[in-house]
């Protein structure tokens, strides 16, 4: 499991006079997600297109499944799968046929590819929709079927740029599920992201990219203690309590805070154990409290937090 | 947030790592899928009828408004309008066909099917080779539709004979599929839909008017007629014209032919190049 699937070391790529990546390095090993986080323009669908074959870095390099991008190009386009913004799949066919097109073009046989579509099909709840023209299909769907068209290789490596990219909620997780299950038949995958939950629910371990730079790089979990914005909230019964309540947490040592004439008291603290004196303090008080709740920091914190940070 | 997800166990040493499935396909089956695909339009007569209708509507029109033109002295005498206007706009139409491959191009480029084509494991000049095929497939079938709808409804019938039309017909398959390359040279190298359409639409449009196409040269304004005879279309026309009306001349057909053949070795490795350059 210390194989590492992609690898990319001190990679910049100019555009003219702009730097899209400046000296980005990171590595992958195989059968994890790494999510690659970061705005628009952060360098996120460079970084893609490099690893994809598409484009080539400026300087640095670049491997994939241990094969160098630039040199080994159509050893790298056997292993891979390419999701999102950059590739699509053909509108004016059905969704069986487009993935029956891509079988045949990896030099499937007639019965293999169309054996291999089915069962694509059937993974991702396309079945029904099979024969009809994508150029009907929603988004969710369409997704699914881009992601599909992705696999029918069977790559060892798959690119996910911004996978869920304008899509409802419940689409968003019926394609976060088919990714899920993918990794856990081995599977290398880079995720592309600006949802950070995206990232945290996907991602075994999470780069940051700003302006063409990594600026942070960690497991989620690491990421939120870097910023270690834990909070409890507390809402209460009846709004005449908060001033004994927040009399009350101010002695046990908490720094509660309020929005005006709100009934929610909310307060930084070290860890989960935390809680037991804010119900210790509140109860002392003879305060009733209607809900409590315990919360990580988002990866907005992180997020906003690092580029603070790291922009310069 | 206010609930506590911790992320879902992975497995992260599978059994068995995936390996690629499929063993890659040679350039001659890429080629046939590719142009396969491109060629599915034909099962759709919504999407071919539009195609057809076209020059045949403007076939009417042209016909019609332009038809005092064979009373003029400069008209070749003992010619029909519409066996004089046919060939002209069997070129008239391959050109545009050759415009549409550009087009294509730009579009699929563009909406990302190039990209997942690229980053598969084949020859990115199958992409255009088929298509290429592809377009010159429609085209011919087109021309068969122009040339059928001439002879049934508009009387259609020059010197020439079948032969002839189809010597005409073939000409202008060869100078589209030339063109067809042309414009996907340029498609690969401008990138942009907004830019390859007016431009191709444009320089259609003057190569069009300012040539024999519609009218003799001869009877063209002075400034016009220097124009005219030294528009390239002029001088298709003119080898595709000379065969459908039974008088072809050798040199002019074989020089058309020769252009298309230089402009085909030129731009296939340019429109290559540059296709494979850009993301």
């Amino acid at each position: 499991m210390d194989t590492m699937m992609i690898e990319v070391s001190d990679v910049t790529k100019s555009f003219g006079a702009t730097r899209a990546l400046d000296g980005v390095s990171f590595a992958v090993p195989r059968g994890t997600v790494l999510g690659l986080l970061g705005h628009n323009g952060a360098g996120k669908t460079t970084v893609v297109g490099i690893l994809s074959t598409l484009s080539l870095p400026t300087s640095g390099e670049a491997r994939v499944a241990g094969l160098d991008v630039t040199r080994n190009a159509e050893e790298v386009r056997r292993r891979i799968g390419l999701t999102g913004q950059y590739a699509a799949v053909d509108e004016t066919l059905s969704g069986h046929a487009n993935l029956v097109l891509i079988a045949r073009l990896l030099g499937a046989s007639r019965a293999q590819a169309a054996a291999r579509a089915e069962e694509l099909l059937e993974l991702f709840s396309l079945t029904d929709a099979a024969p009809r023209k994508v150029k009907g299909y929603s988004g969710g769907m369409r997704r699914r079927l881009d992601l599909a068209a992705g696999l029918v290789g069977q790559p060892e490596v798959i690119f996910l740029d911004e996978p869920t990219t304008g899509l409802d909620p419940s689409a968003r997780r019926d394609l976060w599920s088919v990714v899920k299950r993918l990794v856990h038949n081995g599977t290398t995958v880079l995720l592309t992201t600006q949802y950070l939950d995206e990232a945290d629910f996907l991602a075994d371990s999470i780069t940051v990219l700003s302006s063409g730079r990594v600026i942070a790089s960690g497991t989620a979990a690491e990421l939120k203690d870097r910023v270690g914005h834990r909070s409890v909230s507390v809402t209460l019964r009846d709004a005449q309590d908060r001033p004994r309540a927040v009399r009350a947490l101010e002695a046990a040592g908490l720094a509660p805070a309020h929005e005006q004439d709100g009934l929610v008291l909310t307060m930084p603290v070290k860890d989960s154990t935390d809680l037991a004196g804010v119900v210790r303090a509140s109860d002392e008080a003879g305060v009733e409290l209607a809900g409590l709740a315990f919360s990580e920091p988002s990866l907005d914190d992180v997020y906003m937090a690092l580029n603070h940070s790291g922009a310069h | 947030m206010t609930t506590t997800t911790s992320p879902p166990a992975l497995t992260k040493a599978p059994a068995h790592p995936p390996s690629p499935r499929f063993s890659g396909s040679g350039v001659l089956r890429q080629i046939t899928v590719l142009s396969g695909r491109s060629l599915r339009v034909l099962r759709e007569p919504a999407m071919v009828l539009p195609g057809v209708l076209e020059p045949i509507l403007m076939l009417t029109v042209f016909s019609q408004v332009f038809k005092s033109v064979s009373q003029t002295s400069s008209f070749p005498p003992g010619v029909s309008y519409i066996d004089y206007l046919l060939p002209a706009f069997l070129v008239t139409s391959s050109i545009s066909a050759g415009l549409k491959s550009g087009v294509a191009l730009t579009t699929e480029m563009n909406n990302g099917i190039v990209s997942r084509f690229k980053a598969m494991p084949i020859h990115t000049g199958s992409v255009l080779v088929g298509r290429s095929i592809a377009d010159t497939m429609l085209n011919v079938v087109n021309l068969i539709v122009m040339l059928a709808a001439a002879t049934l409804v508009f009387g259609y019938g020059p010197e020439g004979g079948v032969l002839g039309s189809l010597g005409a017909a073939l000409i202008a398959v060869v100078l589209g599929w030339s063109l067809g390359w042309l414009f996907m040279a340029l498609s690969a190298w401008l990138r942009r839909p907004e830019s390859l359409q007016p431009i191709g639409g444009m320089v259609n449009m003057v190569l069009l008017f300012a040539s024999n196409a519609f009218v003799p040269a001869d009877g063209l304004p002075g400034w016009l007629k220097a124009v005219a005879e030294v528009n390239p279309m002029s001088h298709a026309i003119t080898a595709a014209r000379d065969l459908a009306l039974g008088d072809p001349d050798p040199g002019t057909i074989l020089a058309t032919l020769l252009c298309c053949l230089v402009l085909v070795v030129v731009t296939v490795p340019l429109a290559i190049r540059s296709f494979r350059r850009a993301t």
